[in-house]
């Protein structure tokens, strides 16, 4: 009962007082709505990243064939070293922490439909690919096994490569001639859009044959790579050094020659991301608690004003058969009521925010990610500081003599 | 009716207010009793412990020394809350300047000190209207302070300080902020309640009001003046 008039009466309070709460409640609204996006926000921008990192790809290993590294061998002896796709089904038989792997041919070659040339980036691949690549089908199929055993003239072309040859035309089914020899187009690729990583030209520009096809389409074609991945992102040293071994011994170099066998980890980079992103965050919850915290002290002014204000009334409350506590609690009822609506007001701004800049269009855009751990915190900061700034100069005026608070002016 | 019933009864009280390091002696040794029923004027030139002595009455503020029994019962032993309930129910204050909560309206300030006595708010309401009547603001229950007139706040507060029949009214310049007709027509409604056997302490500054209470009490610097 005492209860429902004292909320009563801080309602009415807040109605009389209306500019006061507004300006009182926005500090707070600001306070939490900007945490909520900032971190969120931060959040947002580490899985944009890794989103697009990860286009060209999940955790993808990259073997390269080189040169002998020059101190190993005198300069005249320095010679390119290249895969053969033996040196491919070794690696795949040959290492435990491979899930995936695939050779990867890469060359420049005229594309011909009808009368229209274009020069594309041709990729010789093993069915692995689609799933190494995390690409799907928009139309047709994927290079098969039997693809690569027969050495089957088939292509699959990337969005970007299929708008060039075909425009607005059907491709699945049709004829394409690559390098003076007559392909037929099995399947196009989904779009890819904006990546962050790349090995070459945008998976969407390219055009992907069988990878036995692609050696024997043009003479002297080598194996420059091999893509791979392993089981778990905790293999990749494991991974790593198993591969080095396998392949030195097979090209009869040294396995620490680096120069010879060069392998670049996706995994290392994204680590390396990591780290940034782990300092980002911490800068953007810094960043949030010093938003917070302005917007505490405005709430924390505007309540010291208000009680100071209202300490006439404090003495007449206590004049009138008011316990000191039953003064502080009215108090205490108006800042929770300001607290808590700013707060839950400021949450709502702040996830609204969050999830209308995830509605951005865009690759390139990132999504807010609501962390609901920042949003409680956020919440019970900005009420605890109104709280305290609000009800500690009330406890002062209840415990002096209402004498005293009635005379203030 | 002996001293020893007197329901105020004050033995040489002294107040001393720290005011930035120099003490300033309000009250320097004050014996007073006053008994019920009594109309009793407090007079006095400005800072001679008028408003002191007011509060101290009204368990507002405590004695620094000396002793205050109201109805028998020693001040000093009363717990914090028993001396809150103490204002709300034995006392009614009516200060010059009204004291009435803006937001509330007139019938919601007379509830006030029902609401710190946990009355529910059905018997609250009756109450708070029934004194209202009494004053003559029924029409007027529904109003904010800021919608009515001096006299008419001055009546709300009056039937505030009322509402909890309180053992003394103590009025502290009741009709300073009034015209003197709106003034006059206070002091007839207080002489009433005076006559309806209402004990009544009230500081004045107005000698002619002075003339019409049943007993002036003097002060200077701080002491009741017998010399008067």
């Amino acid at each position: 009962m005492m209860l429902l008039a004292t909320i009563r009466e801080a309602l009415a309070t807040l109605r009389l007082h209306r500019r006061w709460t507004a300006l009182t409640t926005f500090g707070i609204i600001w306070g939490t709505a900007s945490v909520v996006l900032l971190v969120g926000w931060g959040v947002g921008v580490h899985g944009l990243v890794d989103r697009g990192m990860q286009k060209v790809g999940k955790n993808l290993v990259y073997v390269m064939a080189g040169r002998i590294g020059e101190d190993l061998t005198p300069a005249e002896e320095r010679r390119q070293l290249d895969f053969d796709l033996e040196d491919v089904d070794a690696v795949r038989a040959g290492a435990r922490h491979i899930e995936q792997i695939s050779a990867d041919v890469a060359m420049w070659l005229p594309a011909r439909r009808g009368a229209l040339l274009r020069i594309v980036n041709v990729r010789g691949v093993e069915p692995a690919m689609r799933d190494l690549r995390g690409v799907s089908l928009a139309a047709g199929r994927f290079v098969s096994p039997d693809d690569v055993r027969f050495q089957r003239r088939v292509a699959i072309l990337g969005e970007k490569a299929r708008e060039r040859l075909f425009g607005t035309r059907p491709a699945v089914g049709q004829p394409l001639t690559l390098y003076g020899q007559r392909f037929t187009v099995i399947g196009v690729l989904a779009p890819v859009g904006a990546q962050l990583s790349r090995d070459g030209p945008l998976i969407d520009e390219q055009v992907w044959i069988p990878v036995t096809t692609a050696i024997v389409l043009v003479p002297g074609t080598r194996i420059g790579k091999m893509v791979m991945r392993p089981h778990a992102r905790e293999d990749n040293a494991d991974l790593k050094r198993e591969v080095r071994t396998l392949l030195a011994k097979r090209l009869h170099v040294s396995p620490t020659d680096e120069e010879a066998i060069f392998i670049l980890s996706m995994i290392d980079y994204l680590s390396g991301f990591d780290a940034v992103f782990t300092n980002l965050k911490v800068f953007l919850l810094l960043l949030s608690v010093a938003t917070l915290g302005i917007g505490g002290i405005g709430v924390m002014n505007m309540m010291l004003v208000a009680v100071n204000a209202r300490r006439r009334e404090i003495g007449m409350r206590l004049a009138v058969g008011a316990r000191r506590r039953e003064v502080v609690a009215q108090f205490l009822v108006e800042t929770v009521v300001i607290t808590l609506a700013g707060g839950i007001a400021g949450l709502i701004l702040g996830l609204a925010a969050c999830v209308a800049f995830g509605m951005l269009p865009g690759d390139l855009v990132p999504r807010p990610v609501i962390v609901p751990g920042v949003a409680v915190a956020a919440i019970v900061i900005t009420s605890a500081v109104g709280v305290a700034a609000g009800v500690v100069p009330a406890w002062q005026a209840a415990h002096t003599d209402p004498a005293e608070s009635l005379r203030t002016e | 009716m002996t001293a020893a019933g007197s329901l105020i009864r004050l033995r040489s009280v002294h107040k001393t207010f720290d005011a930035g390091g120099a003490p300033v002696h309000a009250l320097q040794g004050v014996d007073l009793d006053i008994e019920r029923g009594e109309y009793v004027g407090v007079m006095g030139p400005s800072g001679s412990g008028k408003t002191t002595l007011m509060d101290i009455l009204g368990f507002l503020a405590r004695p620094t020394t000396g002793q205050y029994e109201f109805d028998g019962c020693p001040i000093d032993g009363l717990t914090e809350r028993e001396l809150a309930a103490f204002r709300g129910e034995r006392v009614g204050f009516v200060f010059q300047s009204f004291n009435l909560l803006p937001r509330l309206t007139a019938l919601a300030n007379v509830e006030l000190p029902l609401l710190y006595r946990r009355v529910p708010g059905a018997e609250r309401r009756r109450r708070a209207a029934a004194m209202l009547e009494r004053v003559g603001l029924a029409a007027r229950a529904r109003h904010h302070p800021n919608e009515l007139s001096g006299g008419e706040r001055q009546r709300v507060a009056i039937a505030r300080a009322l509402i909890n029949r309180p053992s003394v009214i103590l009025a502290d310049e009741p009709t300073g902020a009034l015209d003197s007709a709106t003034g006059e027509a206070i002091l007839d409604m207080i002489e009433q309640l005076h006559r309806d056997g209402q004990t009544i302490v009230m500081v004045t500054h107005d000698p002619s009001i002075g003339a019409r209470v049943q007993r002036v009490v003097r002060l200077r610097d701080g002491r009741i003046d017998v010399t008067a």
